[in-house]
């Protein structure tokens, strides 16, 4: 599986991964999952697939027709969305036997399993994590060689440690839903009884207040300890130069720093949540026990528009503050030093270095030269490297002054000099010309 | 009486959480349980501040469902009156205030939802007039977008004033000073003689308010441009002639 979340986010989309459960298809899985805890069953024949779908069938939609071939439907449904997998690969020559996947084992836990965390199960699995890790210690004191370190300490600090880590975990999720149900049912609690729902609704916090002060005390005490034999084991294995183990337990000593912070996170939010609530009893439950405030703000809301009023409040403006005097600066004009910009011109050689062009060029052409390349080719030897750029320019001028020229439409590049090319014409022969 | 833990009003001005609430209360701000050791501080200190801001012509207000502010009864400290769209607002955050429904988030609610009350409680064309008495026609999208911009400086300034705290773009947490919206209708007896009685303290005035131009307002605040729905509606109303 790939680290980078990105990427991993990536192939799901790539891979178009989706779940669609209807009521059935779940009621039917915790049909399954409930008879194979019953009976101990690993998995299940295709006819007790269909029967226990008949079954969950005659619960759900008990006017439904053919149920049989709906069964059909569902199991393959189910075996797309992999939460069915077929087990016998017996294919065709035989009917199936079937089990459910370890993603549908989570989706029915997570309906069906109450699984919050209570001072006796986080009591039970802290202890448990101690007794543990003691004995990882144990094991990395006595560790010798690579194979020993990854037997005996990374081994059990992934599975063990990490399914008990795992478990606090899932059970804090646990709590978490039940907290937020336990939101819900006091707004509802107070939403349907007002006045008589208070003492119900101040029982329901107290209750939940007392939990999680009870969990974080465990949590706060059992988490130092795993934190301190934790990094015991990482000081072994940084000793005996164990890359592995170290980083094992470097993970675990995140988990369970993760966990503790939970705690106190949840009893913070908690005790925001409970100071808000218990302020609304106080102040607005009890002080209006018809509930017949709200009623009469709704109407004054209503008729505001029509005999407004307004409330007044303090408006004292700000202190203004006078900025300390200065003195006016002048500011120098931006200039540059002057120079005599007027200096006396230098002394250049003629470009021609002496030599006429259109003498030349006459003279090419006299030596039958029939075309710019052959022209320019002759002249340019006579000019220094440096010159004969610019005299191709001049020798092409002085061809189109005194000669006719012809092109075509695409003229052809011809090389004149090293690193020299021109744009071709043909000129016409001598008789031509005159 | 409860005891101080202040001598005299030279310790209560000395405490370093004078200045802040000196001025948060000089400012309109309701100081609330909310506010942590700022509301401590002014119930220690409150009985040697309320004869201080007394010399300043006002009231240094203490209610029981927890929260300070200071009234002003004559002219040495500025006051004003809280606008149309402050006022709409308010009363319908209160309002919500004591919905049980608010209680499940622990008072957060999102604007969207205080927008559909609002509403809800004054039907639409009402309120677009309310928020905006000086326009003769509106244009549907353009009227929409006057009252969500409306809607917004009202709680901009209420979460100046600590009736409500502003959690994030969509979300809004109300505080017990919400209350004070709910003044006139707490005693279930005569309404009329509850606002007769609140104008006498110096809580409220009656009648339409003298709002000062908006724009020039939020020129003076923000430093913004002021330019937004209404002007482009004035445009258009320019525009048709």
């Amino acid at each position: 599986m790939p680290s980078d979340p990105s990427r991993l986010i990536a192939a799901l989309a790539r891979d178009r991964i989706n779940l669609d459960l209807k009521t059935l298809d779940l009621c039917f899985l915790a049909g399954l999952y409930l008879r194979a805890n019953r009976a101990s069953l690993a998995s299940f024949e295709e006819d007790v697939l269909i029967d226990m779908f008949e079954q969950v069938c005659d619960v759900v939609d008990p006017g439904a027709e053919r149920p049989r071939k709906r069964a059909t439907h569902a199991i393959q449904r189910l075996r797309d969305q992999r939460m069915l997998a077929r087990v016998d690969g017996a294919g065709i020559v035989r009917s199936g036997e079937y089990t459910l996947t370890r993603l549908a084992a989570a989706v029915v836990e997570y309906f069906l399993a109450d699984e919050a965390l209570t001072r006796e199960s986080l009591t039970l699995l802290t202890g448990t994590l101690r007794a543990q890790l003691a004995e990882i210690l144990a094991a990395a004191r006595r560790a010798d060689t690579e194979d020993a370190w990854r037997e005996q300490v990374v081994a059990p600090l992934r599975i063990t440690v990490g399914d008990l880590v795992g478990g606090i975990e899932r059970r804090q999720r646990g709590l978490d839903s039940q907290q937020e149900e336990v939101q819900v049912e006091i707004a509802k609690l107070l939403q349907a009884d007002w006045f008589g729902a208070v003492e119900r609704c101040q029982s329901l916090l107290d209750t939940t207040t007392h939990t999680l002060r009870e969990l974080n005390e465990v949590l706060l005490r059992d988490t130092h300890h795993f934190v301190a034999l934790l990094q015991e084991i990482q000081a072994l294995a940084s000793e005996a130069e164990q890359a592995e183990p170290e980083e094992a337990v470097q993970r675990v000593i995140e988990h369970v720093d993760r966990i503790a912070a939970w705690g106190g996170a949840r009893q913070r939010a908690w005790s925001d949540y409970y100071q808000y609530v218990h302020r609304y009893l106080r102040d607005v439950v009890r002080l209006d026990p018809d509930r017949a405030l709200s009623q009469r703000l709704r109407d004054q809301v209503a008729s505001w528009p029509s005999t407004p009023f307004h409330l007044l409040v303090a408006a004292a403006p700000s202190i203004r503050l006078l900025r300390p005097l200065e003195s006016r600066v002048e500011r120098p004009a931006v200039m540059r030093p002057r120079t005599d910009r007027e200096g006396s011109p230098d002394l250049v050689d003629p470009e021609d270095a002496g030599l006429n062009i259109e003498t030349l060029v006459e003279g090419a052409l006299a030596a039958g030269a029939r075309s710019l390349a052959e022209v320019t080719e002759w002249v340019l030897p006579q000019f220094p490297a440096d010159l004969r750029y610019a005299v191709t320019g001049r020798v092409a001028d002085v061809l189109a002054r005194i000669t006719r020229t012809r092109s075509a439409i695409e003229r052809p590049w011809r090389t004149v000099a090293p690193c020299l090319e021109v744009e071709d014409w043909e000129l016409p022969s001598e008789g031509e010309r005159s | 009486m409860t005891t101080s833990s202040f001598q005299s009003l030279e310790e209560a001005i000395s405490d370093e959480h004078f200045p802040e609430v000196d001025l948060a209360l000089r400012r309109g701000r309701h100081v609330g349980r909310d506010d942590g050791t700022a509301y401590d501080y002014l119930v220690d200190a409150l009985n040697h501040l309320e004869p201080f801001y007394r010399r300043f012509g006002c009231e240094l207000m203490q209610r029981a469902d927890g929260y300070f502010y200071l009234l002003p009864s004559g002219d040495r400290l500025g006051r004003r009156q809280l606008t149309a769209g402050e006022m709409l607002v308010g009363q319908t955050l209160a309002l919500m205030y004591l919905d049980p429904a608010t209680l499940q988030h622990g008072g957060i609610v999102q604007r969207e939802t205080l927008l559909q009350r609002l509403s809800g409680l004054l039907g639409t064309e009402t309120l677009v007039r309310t928020l905006n008495p000086r326009r003769r026609k509106f244009d549907e999208r353009i009227a929409a977008e006057t009252v969500r911009t409306k809607v917004a400086e009202a709680l901009r300034r209420l979460t100046d004033l600590g009736f409500i705290d502003s959690v994030d773009d969509a979300m809004l947490r109300l505080r017990p000073a919400l209350m004070r919206f709910a003044e006139p209708v707490r005693d279930p007896s005569d309404r009329q003689a509850a606002l007769e009685r609140l104008v006498r303290s110096g809580e409220i005035t009656l009648g339409e308010a003298v709002e000062k131009d908006d724009t020039d307002e939020e020129d003076e605040n923000d430093g913004s441009d002021g330019h937004g729905a209404e002007d482009e509606e004035e445009e258009e109303e320019e525009a048709d002639g």
